[in-house]
């Protein structure tokens, strides 16, 4: 088998799907063509993504994304750092869930360690894990309606993102970075009160998510404006390394959460679904991630339910040394496949720390998805696929 | 910052212990069948190309020929259905401990190997090495291989025609190790300014704020209520 | 406006001109990190809700602002953008430092590809602490930029030392 034989069957239909597009563009009106630049410094980037778009009309014949105006340099900052500051730097990284950002360090370090968290640690962590799901699948919630001219939406989602955070900054003292978990459990237990409290939120919460079903997705403009629009193939989405939201979108069952009962958190005693959807497309990625918050809210419910008590911190040395070896682990943050590959040597800090962010693949179709389409769409593709810059750039 | 009390567990009777590291790592006894299989058929089918391979806690490394790389990596994903793309990087092996040291990065200098230069599992010849985690969504299982690179010359063929996401992360990795992807439609800069110069992950890449600044955390160090003045804690 | 320029104005007048200006600041939406967020949450959250203060955040580009909030990390790429941006607003404008990566490069003190504070290219007119700050110390930048202004002799434009949020030392 040589390589060229094997060079993606979806390379080929990518190309065949970028001939049609130019075809289509060429039957229609002579136009001149046009370089858009988009950012980096624009309202529907989601902060500093800038991107090139090479029009014809209306059409996009290509688009070159150019992220990097927020690389803050993670991986050479995490060598320099103790394995307890790591966690104050990783939580910047997708600040809309900054708790989801700390886990899978501190699990991979403590599978170097050879330790693991106690059971009421491992609830605790997993609930504000959803938690930071809420309070950033709300948002997207929200702005993907501002993406298509309906603001409304937006506001109800920060109203309501609030009571997520006021749960968060309670648990954790920290509103956005809470910096909360440690090698071998979490800084503190859960304040008194809290659980009824956390119980309302997840309500309201449910509510937000009523609205947006009746406000979006029933709404016949947006349907319109997202039903078809930027179609991912499931084999190109596993291509490029699409996940979370975005794959399951495009009909692979594939959740982290569910299929991996070796990562030591509680979702294994929650029962819950996986939503996926056939189509593929803008619709389809806004849909599952609105199922998905109902059922996060579901997880964050039975969770508390049944919060078994005992410590919540196992014993470790004082000074956290971690032996060597090489690990990786992986979980399904908000956004989709968060992993870090941690290689230690024995030291204090990491030797190496590679972080796998879920944005910096899912953003790295653009160029392919958004070939051909009109200019419109290539703002509510973008939203839909949804990427925190900090993510993309780290 | 400080960071002396992160580490400290809750209750408040637990002593401040220096004990060294009680849990070692249990060495992994427990045969992988599932994972030996998969070394198995990859060597059947590359033979000597697959240099080594390291199982342990459920987790699986193979380190493969350079001159093999894409052909593995396509194997891996036509044959052993590693049909998700996770990540791709770059690794410099080089032991600096001293990380912020004097010297400043210089392209031309003389890239001797230290002696005590230790590569992770599976091993490795030299410095640079690049790795790729792939994923089996259908039986929910990771891999991840390396491949070895020259230090004078890291080299490797490209994968960004088996896998259509690893384009920019050997843009990435092109840009962060200096690393050549024999084959990659366009190496470009993708996070840094293109004036920027010198591989700021390579180990050998200083950090010039760290040689005017001292770090903070050793400076504002304040101890815990109740506590003596922390002198146990170690600096950098 | 030769009065106000000769520094003849008469006093009520004055104020009645700084009060004007400081009741409808112009704000660019200027999201860079975390604290972009937060800003966010100033602009439409309607717990927060900037707009009671007379800020309001929705001019289309940098040539309709008379504010511009530096909310979060300024990399070296960004720089340039941000300098150029700066330089499009028309006069009297104000610059409000939010967060600690703005004011001073913050957790990313030692990185190589982050500007160790926005002070470095644009000069800046309220710090505001805090990593990320929370919604009420923007408010309350804000609401210190606006005190400024209101006492501000619109003659010789102040250019004196920044304000900091809560006192403090921005290092």
């Amino acid at each position: 088998m040589t390589v060229t034989e094997t060079a993606s069957e979806w390379q080929k239909a990518a190309y065949i799907a970028g001939q049609a597009a130019d075809a289509r563009v060429n039957v229609e009106l002579e136009t001149e063509g046009m370089t858009l630049n988009i950012g980096p410094q624009h309202p529907a980037t989601h902060g500093t993504l800038r991107i090139v778009v090479r029009l014809d009309g209306e059409q996009v014949l290509w688009a070159d994304p150019v992220p990097g105006y927020m690389h803050r340099g993670y991986e050479k900052l995490c060598e320099v750092r103790k394995y307890p500051q790591v966690t104050t730097l990783i939580n910047r990284i997708d600040w809309l869930s900054s708790f989801a950002n700390e886990v899978p360090f501190i699990l991979a370090a403590e599978e170097l360690l050879g330790v693991e968290a106690p059971p009421r640690a491992q609830y605790i962590r997993t609930i504000l894990f959803e938690m930071a799901r809420l309070a950033n699948i709300t948002l997207f919630l929200g702005d993907m309606g501002a993406q298509l001219g309906a603001v409304t939406p937006v506001f109800y989602a920060f109203r309501d993102r609030e009571h997520v955070l006021d749960m968060i900054e309670s648990a954790t003292g920290g509103r956005f970075h809470p910096n909360f978990d440690r090698v071998g459990g979490i800084k503190d237990d859960l304040p008194k009160g809290w659980i009824a409290e956390a119980k309302d939120v997840m309500e309201r919460v449910r509510v937000f998510c009523d609205q947006m079903d009746q406000l979006l997705v029933g709404n016949e403009i947006f349907q319109t404006r997202t039903r078809g629009i930027g179609v991912v193939p499931s084999a190109v989405a596993l291509d490029y390394g699409l996940s979370g939201a975005n794959l399951r979108a495009s009909g692979v069952d594939w959740d982290l959460r569910r299929d991996d009962p070796t990562i030591p958190m509680a979702w294994k005693h929650a029962d819950f679904k996986v939503w996926t959807h056939p189509d593929g497309d803008s619709f389809a990625r806004y849909w599952v991630r609105l199922q998905e918050t109902r059922e996060s809210t579901k997880i964050i419910d039975q969770l508390l339910d049944d919060l078994p008590a005992g410590p919540i911190m196992t014993k470790v040395p004082r000074i956290i040394k971690i032996p060597e070896g090489e690990a990786y682990v992986q979980t399904e943050n908000p956004l989709g496949v968060m992993g870090y590959y941690v290689v230690s040597k024995g030291d204090l800090g990491p030797f190496r720390v590679k972080i796998r962010t879920p944005s910096f693949n899912n953003i790295s179709i653009a160029p392919w998805i958004l070939r051909g389409v009109y200019v419109p769409d290539v703002i509510t593709i973008l939203a839909s696929l949804y990427f925190i810059l900090g993510d993309i750039d780290r | 910052m400080s960071d002396a009390p992160t580490e400290t567990p809750d209750a408040p009777d637990a002593p401040a212990e220096e004990a060294p590291v009680a849990v070692q790592e249990s060495t992994p006894v427990e045969s992988d069948p599932v994972r030996e299989a998969i070394v198995t058929q990859l060597s059947g089918a590359f033979g000597d190309a697959i240099i080594d391979s390291h199982i342990a806690r459920g987790d699986l490394w193979v380190r493969v020929a350079n001159d093999k790389w894409a052909e593995v990596v396509a194997f891996c994903k036509a044959t052993l259905g590693f049909r998700f793309f996770d990540f791709l990087g770059g690794m410099d092996w080089l032991n600096n401990t001293n990380l912020s040291g004097e010297k400043v990065w210089d392209p031309d200098a003389e890239k001797a190997i230290p002696a005590d230069m230790s590569t992770g599992y599976a091993g490795g010849d030299s410095r640079f090495q690049v790795l790729c985690r792939l994923f089996n969504v259908d039986t929910h299982m990771g891999i991840t291989l390396k491949v070895d690179l020259t230090a004078d010359a890291p080299t490797v063929a490209t994968i960004s025609h088996v896998f259509a996401g690893a384009d920019w992360h050997e843009r990435e990795t092109w840009e962060m190790y200096g690393f050549n992807f024999d084959g990659h439609p366009g190496l470009r800069h993708l996070y840094l300014p293109g004036s920027f110069e010198g591989f700021p992950l390579r180990k050998d890449f200083p950090l010039l704020a760290r040689e005017i600044k001292p770090w903070p955390g050793l400076v504002d160090k304040e101890p815990m209520p109740g506590e003596e003045a922390d002198e146990e804690e170690v600096p950098e | 406006m030769s009065l106000v320029e000769s520094g003849r104005s008469p006093k009520a007048l004055t104020w009645l001109l700084n009060y004007g200006r400081k009741r409808s600041l112009w704000a660019y939406q200027w999201g860079l990190a975390c604290c972009a967020i937060e800003m966010a949450s100033v602009y439409v959250s309607p717990r927060f809700d900037v707009m009671r203060l007379g800020v309001i955040p929705f001019p289309a580009s940098a040539r309709q602002a008379d504010l511009l909030i530096i909310s979060g990390t300024v990399t070296d790429k960004m720089a340039p953008p941000i300098r150029r941006l700066y330089e499009q607003m028309p006069d009297p404008k104000y610059v409000i430092s939010m967060g600690s990566c703005a004011n001073c490069g913050g957790p990313y003190w030692d990185s190589y590809s982050v500007t160790k504070g926005v002070d470095q290219i644009i000069p800046v007119d309220v710090y505001v602490p805090g990593c990320p700050p929370r919604p009420e110390a923007l408010l309350e930048g804000i609401v210190l930029l606006q005190q400024r202004i209101q006492n501000e002799d619109p003659a010789e434009r102040w250019r004196g030392e920044p304000i900091i949020v809560g006192g403090g030392v921005i290092s």
